[in-house]
This record gives C-alpha cells, structure tokens and sequence, in this order.
C-alpha cells in the first residue's frame, strides 16, 4: 500500500472523493476515484471535437428551449393574473381569470376572480348609490330652483349656505354675492324699519327648532327697489349638514301693485260716477226750493226724480262699501263714544225722514251716559239701514216703528221693531248674506240686498252680534249688541265728530259744543 | 249774521261751484273762488276767510297740499280759519288724512244737497 500510495501521490492525478454517511453526524467511510492528469486530460483535449462539443449542444440547446418553455409555463398565470390585476385597478371587471385549472396558480386565480367579482359588486353598488345621490341632488336643485318664492339657507353663524335661483331673482343678488354673507347684512327683512329677524333666529349654540311667519315686509333689491315679502323662518336644531335656518319668502310686490291699482281705479271710478250725482241732486235741491208756480204734477215729478237720486247715491255708496269690505280696504276709525247721544242724535235726524213718510219713530234709551269704543259714522248707517228697511217694510199712517237700547253689564243691545209685513220663516237665516232678497222676482222693495250684510259687518268688526225675529204679517225686530268700553266718556258726554245728516259719510268736527 | 262770514271755495269744477254759490249766497255769505290749489293757496294767505272749502282733485295742487301749506308743519296755522274738505273722494285714508292735516271737517258731495251743506255751515261758523 505504501509504495502505490507514494506513486499515485507523486503522479499529478485528477481525483474525485466522496464521503459516505449514513445520516450527517456518522460517517462511515470515503470513496475516492483516482485518474491520472494526463488521461485526462488527453481525453479533454484530444476528443472535445468530436465528442464532448456535440455531447454539451446536445445537452444545453434542448435545456434552454425546455427551459424558456418551462419558464413561458410557469410565467403566464403570473403575467395575466398581473395585467388582471391592472384592470381591476381601472375599473374593469368584464374579464374574468382564466386558470389552468390545476396548481397553486388556479387557487389564486380562482381567489382573485372572487375578489374581483366581489370589488365589482361593492363598487356597482357604490356607484348605483352614487348616482343615486346626484339624481336626488338634481331633483333637490331642480325644485329649488324651479320655486317661485325666494328660499336660502344659513349656518350657525348666521351666514348664507344656500340661495336658490328666485331668491336671485326677486332680489337681484346672485349666489356668488351672497354666498357667506351674513343675512341681516344682504337680506336684511325690515318691519316700520326695524329688523325683525336676527333676534328672533337667535342662532349658533342651543338654538331652539321653531317656526316664524311674517306677512308683509321690507326688503330692497340690489338695485334699490322696495320689496314688499311674506317671510316664513324654521330654525332647524343639531342639522347634521350644518343648517341652522331656513328661510323662504313669497314676492308680493306684484300683487299689492295691482291690489293698489285695483283700489285706486275703484275710488276714482266711484268719484267720477259722483260728480254727476252730485250736481243732479244739488241742482233738483236748488230747483225744488226756487221753482216757483209748479202743478202739483209737476212738483210730484220734482219729488220723485229727488228720490230716485238719493237712491242712485245709497245704491252706489252700498256697492262701494261691499267692494271695500270684501278688499279689507274698510278701516274703523274708532273712539270713545257715548252711545246714549249718539242715538238720540241719529233718531232725531231719522225722525224728520219717518214723519215725511207718515210712520211713528219713537226711542227708549237709558238715561246714563254709554260709552263704546267705536266708528260713529259706521254705527250710525247700521242704524240708518235698520230705520230705512222699517220704513220700506210698513205702511203709511199705520207704520209703527220703535227703538229701544238696553244697557247690560258688558254689553248695549239695541233693537228696532216695526209693525211691517215681517219676513217669512224660511228667508230668516238668508237675511244678512250679500245679495239676498226675500222676493227676488215679485220687487215689492227696491234694494241691492246689501244693506243688512252691511250691517252685519260693521256690528262684527266692532266685536259684536246682529240678529233677527220676525213673525210673517206682524211684524219685524233686528237686534244687534256692541261692547261697552271700559273707558268712560267724558263727563260732558259730548262726542267729538258731528254726525253730518242722513245718509252722510264724512265728518265734522265739534267745535262749537262745549 | 251770516252776511260777515267770508268763505273761499276752491274748486276747479265750476257747475258744482256755481250751484253751491247759489245757495250760500242767497244765505248771506260771501264766497270767493279759486279754480285750482295755487290760486286758492295765494287767496287764503293774501286775505283772511271765515271758512275755506277744498276740493281735493284739481289742478297744480291738491286740496290736501293746500291744508298741509295753511295749517303748517305743527297744524297750527291759520288758526282762526276753518278749513273744511268738499270731494268726492270716500276712501278713509284720504279722510285721515285730512283729520291728520288738522281739517275741520270732510263731506262727501254726493252724499249731501246745497242746503245741507249752508246748515253744515251754519253750524260750524
């Protein structure tokens, strides 16, 4: 052993050795192959050509296209399971992941196919809801804007967040003016010149949920136009979008112009159609007093055009009257009246009437001084109607009509009886509606059917009652009751207008009684 | 008595203020005319009247302008005038103002005849 160890060592030799182990901690024993350096190297060299370059082409070529296809093979499901990726990033999820339908790559696929499919439900829905929203939006908008009345909104600080197209329009301000703004400064809504709302919003922190209406108040338009509004407030609490109030106003500029033109061309129709009233019966007045050497014909022609002129007047003064109480327009010019007196003054005026006609007036009044807050004028023609429909309803000689005023504790109630024709049962609830006559058809009385809605209105404007009884054939008797005033009159008990005559409307005032 | 009383009507409709004429006259006032508010105006401050009757549609000016520029800022001018409103117009706020404007009175003229407005007067003067 010894000299073949001393020759191989000495030899250069190309040596291959292994270690033989069971498991890696026990070794067992080695292998060692030994070939001499020339052999083999004569082998390399010599045969390379023709063996071993064949032999390696062999080898590799076939390894490098196994590989590429290996590595094609191993590669797609990645690159395609990333250009997937890359389309769910821009939102499309039409394609869905092909698998091999084998093999870890299947699992992720089949896993990404899910999370797409899932991404795409989620994201639909999101976007369905999305769409939602701005449909919602855009239906909020539209309403806004297609609103005829004026609509903004403010935040805790008071200050503009939303103002639709009207509120725009009817102000001449635009969004991008206002936006921001406070309120009082850009809508500042003015009542006799005081602002009449940052007080009541009373906004920011603890606001209170309330609602407020405001009819008829001041605001100017950009361009310094006086607006007349109806305004209505709700000042909403904890708004999770940050609203404190809103505001919507309705534009009656409009319609109080044409209100105003309404009133104003009624007033002067009603003077124009005055003026020649006023001179046929001023001139049948002076005619009567100075015609001389008249036939008795003559003088009954005098009388009855006089008559029919002074009908004309209570016709239209009635017609007027009713156009004005049904605008609103009529306004009570009240004071503290003795009542006492003012009867006794109008029966006296009356008296004169009814004796011309050849009918009884006679009056029952308390002796006391009555004070009631009221329109003498007013009060006056709801007597005058009540007399003159006494007068019509009873006949010459025979007619009988009475008055009488009861003093109750919180109330005066007066009543006017006559021993006319009377009314019958089923007209009674008719009586005071506007237009309504007993007979409609058969004119036994001339009239508009005005007078007693008159009357009705007056007493109810001045907080009191109209009723009346009546028996067919004997007779009727009109009631109506006015509030005493808590304050009294004055001890001279003198009232400080002087009722004009009959059938009069204007006023006097009473110097001359001390 | 009557026969010293002056009264300045101002009227622009000359049949209504020739009827009303007619019949203060024949009662013994003397009545003076003026056809619009500036006439009236220049005739009430030039020369005392007892009694001045306004219309209030006419020319120029107003009655009410008229009663506004007599009684003055504070209502107490003219004081020994009385000045009474003679219009066709009923409308109540043109009545208040003319009870604000410190007016005697306010007759309708259609709602009364000439001798109604001479026992009107009569009372007033």
């Amino acid at each position: 052993m010894k000299h073949a160890e001393s020759e191989l060592f000495r030899r250069q030799t190309l040596a291959l050795f292994f270690i033989v182990s069971i498991v890696p901690a026990l070794i067992v024993g080695a292998v060692w192959y030994a070939y001499s350096q020339t052999t083999v190297l004569n082998f390399l060299i010599l045969d390379f050509n023709s063996f071993v370059f064949p032999v390696i082409m062999v080898g590799i070529v076939p390894a490098l296209i196994l590989s590429f296809i290996f590595a094609e093979i191993l590669t797609r499901p990645v690159r395609e399971i990333h250009a997937a990726i890359q389309r769910l990033a821009t939102g499309d999820f039409s394609r869905q992941f092909k698998g091999d339908g084998q093999g870890e790559f299947n699992e992720i696929s089949v896993a990404l196919d899910q999370v797409s499919r899932k991404l795409e439900q989620t994201l639909s829905q999101a976007f369905s809801e999305t769409a939602l929203i701005k449909a919602e939006r855009g239906k909020l908008h539209s309403v806004l804007n297609s609103m005829s009345d004026g609509v903004f909104a403010l935040d805790r600080s008071g200050r503009i967040v939303l103002f639709n197209k009207a509120a725009s329009e009817i102000t001449g301000r635009s969004i991008t003016e206002v936006a921001g703004q406070l309120a009082e400064k850009v809508m500042p809504f003015r009542s006799d010149g005081e602002l009449v709302m940052t007080r009541w919003l009373a906004l920011g922190a603890g606001a209170e949920h309330k609602v407020g209406q405001w009819k008829g108040l001041e605001l100017y338009s950009a361009d310094g136009h006086s607006l007349i509004v109806d305004v209505e407030a709700v000042v909403l609490k904890d708004d999770p979008n940050g609203i404190a109030a809103l505001i919507t106003f309705h534009d009656l500029t409009k319609s109080h112009q044409l209100e105003e033109m309404k009133i104003d061309f009624v007033a002067l129709a009603a003077h124009e159609l005055r003026t020649p009233l006023t001179e046929i019966k001023g001139y049948l007045d002076i005619l009567h007093t100075e015609a001389k050497g008249l036939t008795k014909t003559q003088q009954q022609f005098l009388s009855q055009a006089m008559s029919s002129a002074a009908q004309l007047g209570d016709l239209m003064h009635n017609l007027l009257n009713v156009a004005r109480i049904e605008h609103g327009e009529i306004s009570y010019q009240t004071d503290v009246v003795d009542y006492r007196s003012l009867i006794i003054d109008t029966t006296a005026t009356l008296q004169t009437h009814a004796t011309q006609q050849k009918r009884t007036l006679t009056l029952d009044v308390p002796k006391q001084p009555l004070a009631i807050l009221a329109d003498q004028s007013a009060i006056v023609e709801v007597i005058d109607n009540l007399v003159a429909n006494a007068v019509t309803h009873t006949k010459p000689d025979t007619g009988k009509i009475y008055i009488s005023v009861i003093a109750h504790r919180t109330n005066i109630e007066t009543t006017v009886t006559d021993n006319g024709s009377g009314i019958p049962r089923h007209a009674l609830s008719h009586l005071f509606t506007k237009f309504y006559r007993v007979n409609e058809l058969k004119s036994t009385s001339r009239g508009t059917g005005l007078g007693l809605y008159i009357c009705k209105s007056i007493v109810e404007a001045h907080g009191g009652s109209i009723s009346v009884e009546s028996v067919e054939g004997e007779g009727s008797s009109f009631t109506f009751i006015l509030p005493r005033s808590t304050i009294a009159t004055k001890a001279s008990s003198t009232n400080n207008k002087l009722t004009i005559t009959k059938g009069a409307h204007g006023w006097i005032k009473n110097h001359t009684v001390r | 008595m009557a026969g010293s009383k002056t009264i300045l009507f101002v009227e622009d409709d000359k049949p209504i203020a020739e009827m009303y004429s007619r019949v203060l006259e024949r009662e013994g006032y003397q009545v003076e005319f003026a056809s619009n508010g500036t006439e009236g105006l220049q005739k009430a401050t030039s020369k005392h009247y007892d009694l001045i009757l306004l219309d209030i549609m006419m020319p120029e000016k107003t009655g009410i302008e008229v009663l506004d520029e007599l009684r003055g800022a504070d209502g107490s001018g003219s004081p020994d005038t009385k000045i009474v409103i003679l219009t066709n117009l009923a409308q109540d706020k043109t009545s208040q103002e003319a009870l604000k404007a410190q007016a005697d009175g306010y007759i309708i003229k259609a709602d009364i005849v000439p001798s109604q407005l001479a026992s009107i007067i009569s009372k007033l003067l």
